[in-house]
């Protein structure tokens, strides 16, 4: 059975790279969030094996968003996404809990590997 | 610095290989906006032919045909990207960590009432289409924050 993974990103042109990038692989996209609200309502319904998340996005930014999550389902394997690719964000997302980070914009190299690195974290 | 962002994040994100230099855009063009809201008090506008981005996006989303909606996701997502990089960049430069607002986007130019330009970068492609990268700061005495000149200005 394909790997299910949350979609949170508030620019479609996301959403659709990744459905392009994991076609053909063992990742499907099981839900897709354009908020950070929407993406913690979702969680527990779609229970997802791991989420991939914007930082920057309309009211609640991703990192609360994850934050909020984590308090509610500490298992849950979250990687952030974001063109804030530098030490500050790296920490502050680490800090919070994330399993990786990944840099926009990517490949699907990287994408792999960082799904890949969130699902082999306990 | 800004110039070599840029050129890099059109080029990874676009195919587009970007000249500095030309005229800016004419009066058929759109602009996308950020404000840096921590670490640095200014902001960053894109303004582009309106044929240039809709080329832009094309090669992006690898469609023949693109909407407005499309036009303007891409435009968003593309100057997200390239204002992490520029956040990135002024990180190693000052360690001083920056965060930007969602980026806004609009049909024609966009001129906010409380800043003035600080200096524009024109870009053109291979079509002779522009583009216009503008770093603006605030109008009244608070510009200790804004973010280093551009060595390269137009």
């Amino acid at each position: 059975m394909g790997k299910r993974i949350m979609v949170v990103d508030d620019s479609r042109m996301v959403k659709l790279r990744m459905e392009d990038l994991l076609a053909e692989t063992e990742y499907e996209i099981a839900a897709y969030c354009r908020s950070g609200e929407e993406a913690v309502e979702q969680y527990g319904q779609v229970l997802p094996d791991v989420v991939t998340m914007d930082i920057i996005m309309p009211g609640m930014d991703g990192l609360e968003a994850s934050q909020a999550i984590l308090e509610e389902h500490p298992e849950a394997k979250i990687i952030m996404v974001s063109s804030l690719a530098y030490d500050d964000t790296f920490e502050e997302a680490k800090s919070i809990g994330a399993k990786a980070f990944l840099d926009k914009p990517f490949e699907k190299e990287q994408l792999l590997a960082a799904l890949d690195q969130a699902l082999a974290e306990g | 610095m800004l110039d070599a962002a840029v050129r890099e994040v059109t080029e990874s994100t676009t195919g587009l290989t970007l000249s500095q230099g030309g005229e800016p855009p004419d009066e058929s063009s759109c602009t996308v906006h950020i404000s840096f809201k921590k670490g640095f008090r200014s902001s960053l506008s894109m303004r582009a032919d309106t044929a240039m981005l809709t080329r832009m996006a094309k090669n992006a989303i690898r469609e023949e045909q693109v909407t407005p909606q499309d036009l303007e996701d891409f435009a968003k997502e593309y100057f997200n990207v390239l204002c992490g990089r520029v956040a990135g960049i002024l990180y190693k430069l000052t360690k001083k960590p920056s965060r930007f607002s969602v980026p806004t986007f609009q049909w024609g130019q966009f001129e906010p009432e409380d800043q003035r330009q600080q200096f524009a970068l024109n870009y053109s492609d291979d079509q002779s289409r522009s583009a216009q990268l503008i770093h603006l700061v605030p109008k009244s005495g608070q510009e200790q924050e804004h973010a280093p000149e551009e060595t390269n200005k137009t």
